[in-house]
């Protein structure tokens, strides 16, 4: 198991685990969203191959009301 | 066809709508609708599946005609909006990014020194560079010189409903500016609207005025209406002021008099 930091909270994840895994984890399946690992942006043709590591800090984020 | 330009991109609408404050996203669109606004804000925010409101890419997207301008809100340093900007080119797909760094929540007013910082290196980057600013005339001309493709001064603060209260500003930012000048923040009702657009701006940018009226669907075309007279009202050009009446009947030949 290996443990990441998800939205600012602590994410435990079985070993081999990948960025798409997170979006049932999040809720976010089929929705627009921007994913950040280490400060890095992973692009959609990526998330299914990108393999997170013990101690990532990933940020899934999307587009709210704003002025 | 009156359009101002962005960039390379021409708008026709000179209303642009924030999507924050409004009591669902279904009111939010059949005001984005009813404004008949081209451009749109929209903020950066860690997804969170309880707030129903989240990913509003989808739904906004789906109107003909609208393009989207992420904001930087919650950055309160240069680096910090420049990051986000990155990210919420990656998700609009849009070069548009509205900068805006206010470190003080009790005023919000912007940071001059980041928000200048950031625009230089997101405008070096190709980003369509829309600061939100206090209406200085210097500050905005340094903007348009790093290359922004608009400036949006405040007329008061965010939020406050206060309307044109740096109108002597805006006038100075207006006659000085090569670049459009967008009045950013404060306004509270239509005539506001419309009396900025009479001073000469390209565009106005409104969000509570319509988020927190009694109507926002109605209200937002009230602002929509406001925007087209007083931009009409500008190219028409208003007549002269004169500190003395100025009679608009005869003063002679009334009748019985001998004159």
């Amino acid at each position: 198991m290996i443990t990441i930091k998800l939205n600012g909270k602590d994410q435990t994840l079985p070993d081999a685990s990948v960025v798409n895994d997170l979006f049932l984890i999040l809720g976010a399946e089929g929705k627009n969203v921007a994913v950040v690992v280490n400060e890095t942006i992973v692009r959609p043709e990526n998330r299914s191959s990108h393999r997170l590591q013990d101690g990532d800090q990933v940020e899934i984020l999307a587009f709210a009301g704003g002025g | 066809m009156d359009v101002y330009h962005l960039g390379p991109q021409a708008f026709s609408s000179r209303l642009i709508l924030g999507t924050g404050k409004f009591s669902s996203a279904s009111v939010m669109l059949e005001a984005v609708k009813a404004s008949g606004a081209e451009l749109v804000t929209v903020a950066l925010r860690r997804f969170n599946r309880e707030q129903a409101g989240d990913d509003l890419f989808g739904p906004l997207s789906a109107i003909k005609g609208i393009t989207l301008m992420p904001n930087t809100s919650g950055a309160s340093t240069a680096a910090e909006a420049v990051r986000a900007a990155r990210i919420a080119r990656e998700l609009s797909g849009s070069p548009f990014i509205k900068v805006e760094i206010h470190p003080n929540p009790q005023h919000l007013m912007p940071d001059p020194i980041e928000t200048y910082e950031a625009s230089r290196i997101l405008a070096k980057e190709g980003f369509l560079v829309m600061p939100y600013i206090a209406a200085d005339p210097v500050l905005a001309k340094r903007l348009e010189d790093v290359g922004c493709a608009s400036v949006m001064p405040l007329g008061s603060a965010i939020g406050s409903g206060q309307g044109l209260g740096t109108a002597d500003m805006l006038g100075i930012i207006i006659r000085e500016s090569g670049i459009p000048v967008i009045v950013d923040a404060g306004l509270r009702s239509p005539s506001e609207a419309a009396a900025a657009m009479e001073m000469g701006c390209a565009a106005v940018l409104v969000n509570s005025a319509v988020a927190a009226a009694g109507n926002p669907v109605e209200m937002a075309a009230a602002f929509a209406g406001a925007v087209i007279a007083g931009r009409k009202a500008f190219h028409a050009g208003l007549m002269p002021q004169s500190r003395t009446a100025v009679a608009t009947s005869p003063l002679t030949g009334f009748l019985g008099t001998n004159a």
